[in-house]
């Protein structure tokens, strides 16, 4: 299975943004059409000297038909300077307009700015680590929309375009950012996204948030009840004294600080909606300005959920979290605190779906909370029956709070450093508080007034905790991406073969792959010599032995292999057409179908490629080939390694894993079938795609691996249904159903059964993706638990 | 009491001496100083000295009393190497722990006032993503001060887990 490239975030030291000082070569520059944003924009970013304009204007009218007006003559003075200045702010804005040309196309995303200073911003779509649309009101009237793309520490921002395009170009670089190659032509074909909510047809929304809801629960929250009691209180108070104007230095704050909290929390969190996108969680919210934000969950740091006391009787929740990077802009402008929401108002129901999206594989109910001792009252009188801490083997919770509850949740991965402090107070009592840091965010995880001696073991086994965690995602990062510090290497050796970054084609955990040209990609493999120079060796001979047999299908060879600058690489045959798994996205049914029985074709023609060894046997990987006596120890065999470090994860999530595990074996053991070669691993993005004359149909099938094996053809069939279910468009699932019909009509009812198995065979197999790949685990828990 | 805050295992090192005899000489020389503008001031705009005198005498009386606390607010600081993280703990009345994991230091800082430098002291300060974390190590001879940064930027390297 490949797994997703994510997005890297590295020190801060690192040049993320590149900014060259003069624009590339006019020449290049002529065979590339770039683009200037939408000739609105100075309109819409200079709108408040518009307005200006049009009350000066709409002033003269009024004066010159009225008489009783005020009296206007000292006024008029004023409208030449104002006049200058509308026409000064309004060459400015063309200007910034006109020089403003953008890229983004299938190579790069360059914007380039500035008259006399030229500036030429490239980022690399790896380094993106978000892009959010933002419609401020004027520009949402006129259709346009800003594009804010975040990539490392730096934001830069694209406005404006129209919002179609916007969105469109949001998705194709979302896509790009994720290491998968995607063509922005594809992308015209897309239907539009809804103009209130932004959501893309492929966005399921998980949580949407009334009008009603949101308004009544503001005016419930503490946090706009406490002022407005004040200012009733300082008016009637005031007003029994006829004193209300010595109130006013007080009110006039107070006024203000409400208005910009009603701002806050009900207009730009109006129509909040949190929906799963392919591309991760996104959130819209605003009534007028329209913010569109894509969550990256790997950047999610830490949870806080949080109820004030009047939301208890109606059981609402609310979600914040620490997204590292957001928060940088420390308070100074709301939009930055805004963005550290994940739902404003929610029911339990809702709250669990989005704890379960933002710290996947997080079970509430699994970790035991334990109090803090009774004699914390004399400290924390006022909610020591709150205080509540527990922890399972991957995150923490703190809880304290009666005026409003506090729950906060961190994984032991993210815990920056702890500390245990005691005051003179608490010294008496024997008790200490434990703090668990986070970075910059709402959430700030306290176990409060505990004993001693358990402050001391929670914090010392919390520095243990967090150091597994992180050495299970250091591990976890080294399978699934390129090391940072070879970076100058591997852009040498990917300019020998005439090659870039840019040209990536997908990456799988073994390994990525480049495009030279029309005829070879190169395979740049991960880390290390050993394996990979087995593997490519191993394939080698697999695939020169099926040279001579014809199945209709392309496979891949190998034309090259050696090792430079430390990596192991091999120069692979590129397989014609392009990749079906970014085409079933945007294909519509009537195109899909006939596609998927060709793909469903040619995975069972695969059994008819002939087999250096005979009986069960593994045929890549070490000690391979590996024979065995019957497809039970060849199947077992392969689940062993992924299972060693999925087990203990298993037994959490299956309490009945056991019998999952022994059914399987009892059924494997009663399946006899003529061994055949079997991929191991047909999901889409391993196939490719061409015209035939009929429509598209598949026509090569890639990236044979160590999941390769001489063992039941029906693996492969069984596969290429099941995994379809995992392509990320909207109905996969239906397809993958359609699909067994299929398989049901060719091979009989018999077929559904050895689905099923091999389902739960999969759901074993690819089950150590806990680690690295949650909604593969959530997958593979599907599987076993049908 | 001492178990709470003691690093399992191991002794922690202490500040050098050079920084009580600093702290000696700014808690006795910096509240009288602090307190000559004000007490002049009213002094002279009075001209009853006697309240300067008062003034001068309370400043005296707090500067004897933090005199008297630096040697325990000096002796409650202390650092450890472990081999995963970094304690540090000081605080007389209000004590704490900190633990940073190397591998979530992203920078570290020596810094030397002049005040320091001519006691030949230095101050090592770790930035870790999370703000609230802020640790830092005052009073290092600065060879001490040097090896504890170049060890940690080894040691956080060696360790460096992205975030």
């Amino acid at each position: 299975m490949t797994a997703p490239q994510q997005p890297q975030h590295t020190s801060a030291a690192d040049p993320a943004v590149s900014t060259a000082g003069p624009p590339p070569v006019p020449a290049a520059r002529a065979l590339k059409q770039t683009e200037r944003p939408h000739p609105l924009t100075p309109f819409v970013r200079g709108w408040l000297v518009f307005v200006a304009l049009a009350i000066g204007w709409g002033r003269e009218v009024v004066t010159g038909a009225g008489d009783n007006q005020l009296d206007t003559g000292g006024l008029t003075w004023i409208l030449p300077i104002l006049g200058i200045v509308v026409l000064l702010a309004a060459i400015t804005g063309f200007i910034a307009w006109y020089f403003t040309r953008f890229v983004i196309d299938d190579e790069e995303l360059r914007i380039e700015t500035g008259m006399i200073f030229k500036k030429s911003t490239k980022i690399p779509f790896e380094r993106l680590q978000s892009v959010d649309i933002i419609q401020p009101l004027v520009a949402r009237i006129f259709g346009l929309a800003e594009l804010r793309l975040d990539a490392g520490n730096s934001s830069t921002k694209l406005r404006y375009l129209s919002r179609g395009k916007a969105s469109r170009l949001r998705d194709y670089l979302l896509t790009r950012a994720h290491g998968q190659q995607a063509s922005i032509r594809d992308l015209d074909q897309q239907a539009a996204a809804s103009i209130f909510t932004d959501l893309g047809v492929t966005d399921q929304p998980l949580v949407q948030v009334s009008p009603q809801r949101l308004i009544v629960s503001f005016l419930i929250s503490s946090e706009w009840l406490i002022p407005a009691a004040i200012t009733i209180i300082i008016v009637v108070a005031t007003a029994a004294f006829e004193m209300v104007p010595l109130a006013l230095g007080g009110l006039i704050p107070l006024l203000i600080g409400m208005v910009s909290l009603i701002w806050r929390r009900v207009i730009g969190m109006f129509n909040f909606t949190l929906a799963e996108s392919p591309r991760g969680l996104r959130i819209t919210r605003g009534l007028t300005n329209l913010t569109s934000q894509s969550v990256p969950i790997n950047r999610i740091q830490g949870v806080k959920v949080s109820q004030p006391l009047l939301w208890r009787l109606l059981g609402w929740y609310r979600m914040d979290v620490d997204i590292l990077g957001y928060a940088q802009g420390d308070g100074e402008n709301n939009e930055s605190n805004a963005s550290s929401v994940l739902l404003p108002v929610a029911t339990p129901d809702e709250v669990e779906l989005a704890i379960g999206r933002a710290l996947p594989g997080f079970n509430l109910d699994a970790i035991q909370l334990h109090p803090s001792p009774k004699r914390a009252r004399w400290v924390r009188w006022f909610d020591f029956w709150t205080l509540r801490y527990g922890w399972d083997d991957r995150t923490l919770i703190t809880e304290h709070g009666w005026f409003t509850h506090v729950r906060d949740i961190v994984p032991h991965a993210k815990t920056q450093s702890v500390r245990i402090e005691q005051g003179p107070l608490q010294r008496l009592l024997r008790l200490a508080d434990v703090h668990v840091h986070t970075p910059r965010g709402p959430v700030n995880a306290v176990a409060h007034q505990l004993d001693e001696q358990t402050a001391r073991e929670l914090a010392l086994r919390q520095l243990d905790r967090a150091r597994a965690a992180r050495l299970a995602e250091r591990q976890r990062r080294a399978v699934e991406q390129v090391g940072t510090d070879d970076h100058q290497g591997e852009a040498e050796l990917l300019a020998a073969f005439g090659t870039s970054r840019d040209q990536l084609l997908g990456s799988g955990g073994e390994s990525e792959v480049f495009a030279i040209d029309h005829e070879r990609v190169l395979r740049l493999y991960r880390s290390g010599h050993e394996a990979p120079r087995r593997t490519a060796a191993q394939l080698q001979i697999l695939y020169q032995s099926w040279a001579g047999s014809d199945i209709g299908l392309e496979l891949p060879m190998i034309l090259e292999s050696g090792e430079r600058n430390g990596r192991f690489f091999t120069v692979d045959r590129r397989l014609s057409g392009r990749n079906f798994s970014g085409w079933l996205q945007h294909a519509d049914m009537a195109q899909r179908r006939p596609a998927l029985i060709s793909f469903f074709d040619a995975t069972e023609r695969l059994q008819h490629l002939p087999s250096l060894v005979p009986g069960y046997a593994r045929l890549i990987g070490e000690g391979a080939p590996q024979q065995f006596g019957t497809l039970v120890e060849l199947l077992s065999s392969m689940l062993r390694g992924p299972l060693e470090t999925s087990r203990t994860q298993l037994e959490r999530d299956i309490p009945d894993v056991a019998e999952v595990w022994n059914r399987l074996h009892g059924e494997l053991a009663q399946r006899s079938v003529v061994p055949a070669i079997v991929h191991g691993d047909v999901c889409p993005p391993n196939a490719y795609l061409s015209q035939g004359p009929e429509g598209p149909v598949v026509t090569g099938i890639g990236d044979f691996s160590p999941h390769t094996v001489h063992a039941d053809p029906l693996i492969d069939v069984a596969g290429a249904l099941i995994f379809l279910e995992l392509e990320p468009y909207a109905d996969a699932a239906a397809d993958a159903a359609w699909l067994e019909a299929v398989a049901v009509e060719r091979h009989g009812r018999e077929i559904v059964r050895w689905i099923d198995v091999y389902r739960r065979f999969y759901g074993f197999y690819f089950s150590n993706a806990y680690a690295f790949d949650p909604h593969l685990y959530a997958w593979c828990l599907r599987q076993l638990s049908r | 009491m001492e178990e709470l805050f003691a690093p399992p295992a191991y002794e922690w090192k202490r500040l050098s001496p050079k920084y009580r005899s600093l702290r000696q000489l700014t808690s006795l020389v910096v509240p009288p100083l602090l307190f000559t503008i004000p007490a002049v001031i009213v002094g002279v705009a009075s001209g009853r000295w006697w309240i300067s005198g008062l003034i001068w005498a309370a400043a005296v009386i707090i500067a004897l009393l933090r005199l008297a606390f630096v040697g325990r607010s000096w002796r409650s600081w202390g650092y450890v190497e472990r081999e995963d993280d970094l304690y540090i703990t000081h605080g007389v009345m209000f004590r704490n722990l900190t633990a940073v994991p190397y591998g979530r230091m992203q920078l570290v800082e020596v810094e030397s006032g002049p005040l320091e430098r001519a006691f030949g002291l230095a101050t090592v300060t770790l930035k870790p993503a999370s703000p609230e974390t802020g640790a830092r190590i005052p009073g290092l001879s600065p060879d001490e001060a040097t090896r504890l940064r170049d060890r940690l930027t080894e040691l956080g390297e060696a360790h460096a887990s992205g975030l």
